[in-house]
């Protein structure tokens, strides 16, 4: 009982505990760095391999993932000693419970310099206290990182990493392009002997429910997992608003008026629901997609109840294998499909940002401070330091065939080298998650099968919603802000939920619409553009 | 009268059927395939026999490493909790202690407050417990409510007891070992199981200051490895074994750490009985 009120008083004690750390900082000021150049390499730009000129050791806060456990003597390590002169220290942190930690050793003052696997957003709740490096400030000293924000026209994105000090505070994971994964799985079979052709469209998709529903009368076509959270959000996209797992702050932007609004109020809000709630009535989708475990959903796919259902390329997966024991081999045959375009046009939500790194604010003060810039530098943004972190050294663990890179003959890697006896990731180290992630296209696609390659091949047609601008909160505002977003967001699922299985009616949403203003949207929105506004200004 | 007894047998299976279900239930989980399980077709019995994730997590040192861990904590801990709360306990139960009530009052207070989660990190950390045994065995040792519980028990002790042994010539701590102690049987192996238990299933101390995986209980380790297939593998790749892991992970993981509790308590459950000093006082 006690354990329970430690955890849950954790997230309490670490803000006070940061407003104590913050008493003590001057994050505000921009540390001289000409002195601090131990190590450092004097002419460093994009190409060049970083190698510290003196032996250089850093902190790292390591995210342990069990199915490839931290050992001291991957090659990771040990060529990183030879080749960049650089020791990392770990600190192990078991990952399931890695951001509690992450937390308790900010707000302590004892974490180590290299903070790993923050995911953009995630570092907004450190930014007041000063104990976290305001990264921007030193950019600069990253070559590699700066031409690849040019390079791939990534600034809006990182203009929504800024801060109310116009700062931001994470260095994410860069991707040159989208990289879409959930969608809705078919039973393409069943598609096929009835010869539908696979939808394009939402409306489409409603077209071939029907007929699957008229085909299979006994059948409720589409029971989906994930209590509907995916496919509101790919929907939501299409419609033009955002429900799901997109909802997150709520806010649309208006690329027309520059302004901020909130989406689950809208009249593209009101089409989403209403489609759905035409499924539903119809008999096309199971109500219960909303409430049911994802067990239960798989259960009813995977016995042929169902023919439809959201998925990712790991799901698949696993479709399968149960498939083969319900069904039998052969007697079935699933895919993803390209995600539905919808009235907002073909059209997929998204960022290009992943998972990347938080500073320890005290680095700046070390005399290696530009060789760690140089060295962060060098193995997440450079090809050459991502390819590393990826694939490992070339000839020992992979070789390239025509610029196709292939593993080493005994090598495995989530079964892309099925005769491997050792495992990329258990054996050498790379491919982890805390030092691989993010790159090219290309580095990204080279770990993919043959299917998912398809996949995303024909997911290149989709444009990607455009990036809406930041909206920095001050202190005060964000707190206001989340007080007001809590319970509108709330109401805001209850709501959807009631709408499209029929329990409120469709000609209610005026009323729903008030319900929401009284409930503080119309304030929220106020702060939200009060905060974008702030910050167009400053730019 | 036998109408009775089978009445009575059959209420009592039905009894056992319906404890014992869900952990019938959970072993066969442990032991079936994937698209068994996610199907929902397992109940009593294992169906597609498969020993997948067993062999997965029993071949892995680390396992053995941290279950290791995991026993030399349990042990080390509740020996110290039981040598703490025990003579606290005794010391508190005694009317004639002078500040009892002052006592009392400082291990009751600790129920309600608590120095909190940062400030008692940085006090591990600046006593240099941190990755250390210590930092998983000394805070926390003992547990207020079952110091009160055993405080308790030692004040029902008859008194004239204590004053027979006295009169015999035993010293206070003649008293506590040779008398009130062997009387006290049912308490401390209660108290026992109770810190057993609880260490054994502890994992939050050892998450907070631990730093090196060669030091953490198996609790940590199966937590992590709970959550890591859960989200496991990356997209667009194949991984051969993750379904079946996960389809499975959490009954294998329930059973292994479930067994050695269940191996323990038949032993201590013999010390459960009352009546060990019927007749001993005559009134």
């Amino acid at each position: 009982m006690i354990r329970r009120r430690d955890f849950l008083g954790l997230s309490a004690l670490a803000a006070f505990g940061l407003v104590m750390a913050g008493c003590d900082s001057d994050s505000g000021s921009k540390a001289d760095t000409s002195k601090a150049r131990n190590g450092a390499m004097d002419s460093f730009g994009v190409g060049d391999t970083f190698k510290a000129t003196a032996p250089l050791s850093f902190t790292f806060l390591f995210s342990d993932q069990p199915t490839y456990p931290y050992k001291k003597d991957w090659l990771l390590f040990s060529k990183m000693a030879s080749d960049n002169n650089v020791t990392l220290e770990p600190t192990i942190v078991p990952s399931s419970d890695y951001e509690q930690k992450r937390s308790l050793l900010i707000s302590s003052g004892k974490a180590p310099e290299i903070i790993a696997k923050t995911y953009p957003g995630q570092e907004s709740a450190y930014v007041s206290s000063g104990a976290v490096l305001p990264v921007s400030d030193y950019v600069d000293l990253m070559p590699h990182y700066q031409d690849k924000i040019k390079k791939w026209k990534l600034e809006p994105e990182i203009a929504g990493l800024t801060q109310e000090d116009g700062k931001y505070y994470v260095l994410p994971g860069l991707h040159e392009e989208l990289w879409p994964d959930y969608t809705l799985a078919f039973r393409t079979d069943v598609l096929e002997k009835d010869g539908i052709a696979e939808p394009k469209t939402w409306d489409e998709f409603r077209e071939v429910l029907r007929k699957l529903k008229k085909n299979h009368p006994d059948v409720v076509p589409f029971s989906d997992r994930f209590n509907g959270n995916s496919v509101l959000n790919i929907a939501g996209t299409a419609f033009g608003t955002v429900a799901g797992w997109g909802l997150v702050d709520g806010l649309t932007f208006d690329e027309g008026k520059k302004e901020f609004a909130f989406g689950a109020g809208s009249g593209q809000f009101k089409d989403l629901v209403t489609y759905f709630n035409s499924l539903v009535s119809e008999g096309l989708m199971d109500p219960e997609s909303f409430t049911q475990t994802d067990d239960s959903a798989i259960q009813k796919f995977t016995s042929g109840k169902s023919f439809v259902i959201s998925a990712n390329s790991q799901n698949i997966i696993t479709y399968r294998t149960s498939m083969e024991q319900s069904l039998g081999k052969g007697n079935f045959a699933v895919r993803k499909i390209t995600v539905p375009g919808g009235p907002a046009g073909d059209v997929i939500g998204g960022s290009r940002l992943e998972n990347g790194i938080m500073l320890n604010a005290s680095v700046k003060d070390k005399d290696s401070f530009v060789a760690l810039m140089q060295y962060i530098d060098w193995l997440f943004y450079s090809d050459e330091g991502q390819e590393f972190a990826k694939w490992g050294v070339q000839g020992t663990t992979y070789n390239k065939e025509g610029g196709k890179r292939i593993l080493a003959k005994d090598i495995n890697f989530q079964g892309l080298n099925p005769g491997g006896t050792k495992d990329l990731r258990v054996d050498y180290g790379f491919s982890g998650g805390n030092f691989a992630y993010g790159g090219t296209t290309d580095l990204l696609q080279s770990t993919f099968n043959e299917e998912e390659l398809a996949f995303q091949k024909a997911m290149k047609s989709k444009k990607p919603r455009p990036v809406a601008p930041p909206v920095p909160f001050s202190d005060t505002d964000r707190e206001q802000a989340t007080l007001t977003l809590t319970p509108l967001k709330d109401h805001v699922k209850q709501n959807t939920l009631k709408f499209i299985t029929g329990q409120r009616s469709l000609s209610e949403f005026d009323a729903y619409v008030k319900e929401l203003d009284s409930k503080g949207m119309g304030k929220y929105v106020e702060l939200a553009n009060k905060a974008y506004k702030a910050y167009a200004e400053k730019k | 009268m036998r109408l009775f007894r089978v009445v009575n047998l059959a209420f009592l299976l039905v009894v056992v059927f319906l404890t014992l279900y869900p952990f019938l239930n959970i072993l066969a989980q442990s032991f079936s395939s994937e698209g068994f399980i996610n199907a929902g077709k397992v109940n009593l019995f294992p169906m597609g026999f498969n020993t997948e994730t067993y062999q997965l997590i029993l071949a892995d040192s680390v396992f053995w490493r941290n279950y290791g861990n995991t026993i030399l904590y349990t042990v080390v801990a509740t020996a110290i909790s039981m040598v703490l709360t025990t003579s606290f306990a005794y010391a508190i139960a005694r009317k004639d202690l002078k500040g009892r009530s002052l006592f009392i009052g400082i291990a009751v207070f600790t129920m309600f407050f608590n120095g909190g989660l940062i400030p008692n990190y940085v006090l591990i950390t600046s006593l240099g417990m941190r990755d250390t045994l210590w930092a998983v065995v000394l805070p926390n040792a003992i547990s207020v409510f079952n110091l009160l519980i055993m405080k308790s028990f030692f004040e029902n002790m008859p008194r004239e007891l204590e004053e027979a042994a006295a009169i015999d010539g035993l010293t206070q701590y003649g008293v506590l070992f040779k008398v009130v102690l062997p009387l006290s049987k049912a308490i401390v192996a209660t108290m026992v199981l109770f810190y057993a238990v609880a260490n054994w299933n502890s994992w939050f101390q050892a998450f907070l200051y631990l730093d090196n995986p060669d030091l953490f209980p198996v609790t940590i380790y199966l937590r992590n490895m709970i959550a890591g297939v859960t989200t496991a593998g990356s997209a667009g790749g194949t991984a051969e074994n993750v379904g079946q892991i996960a389809a499975n992970i959490q009954s294998v993981t329930i059973v292994l750490t479930v067994i050695p509790i269940l191996c323990v308590y038949p032993f201590v459950q013999k010390y459960f009985f009352s009546g060990v000093m019927l007749g001993s006082v005559k009134e």
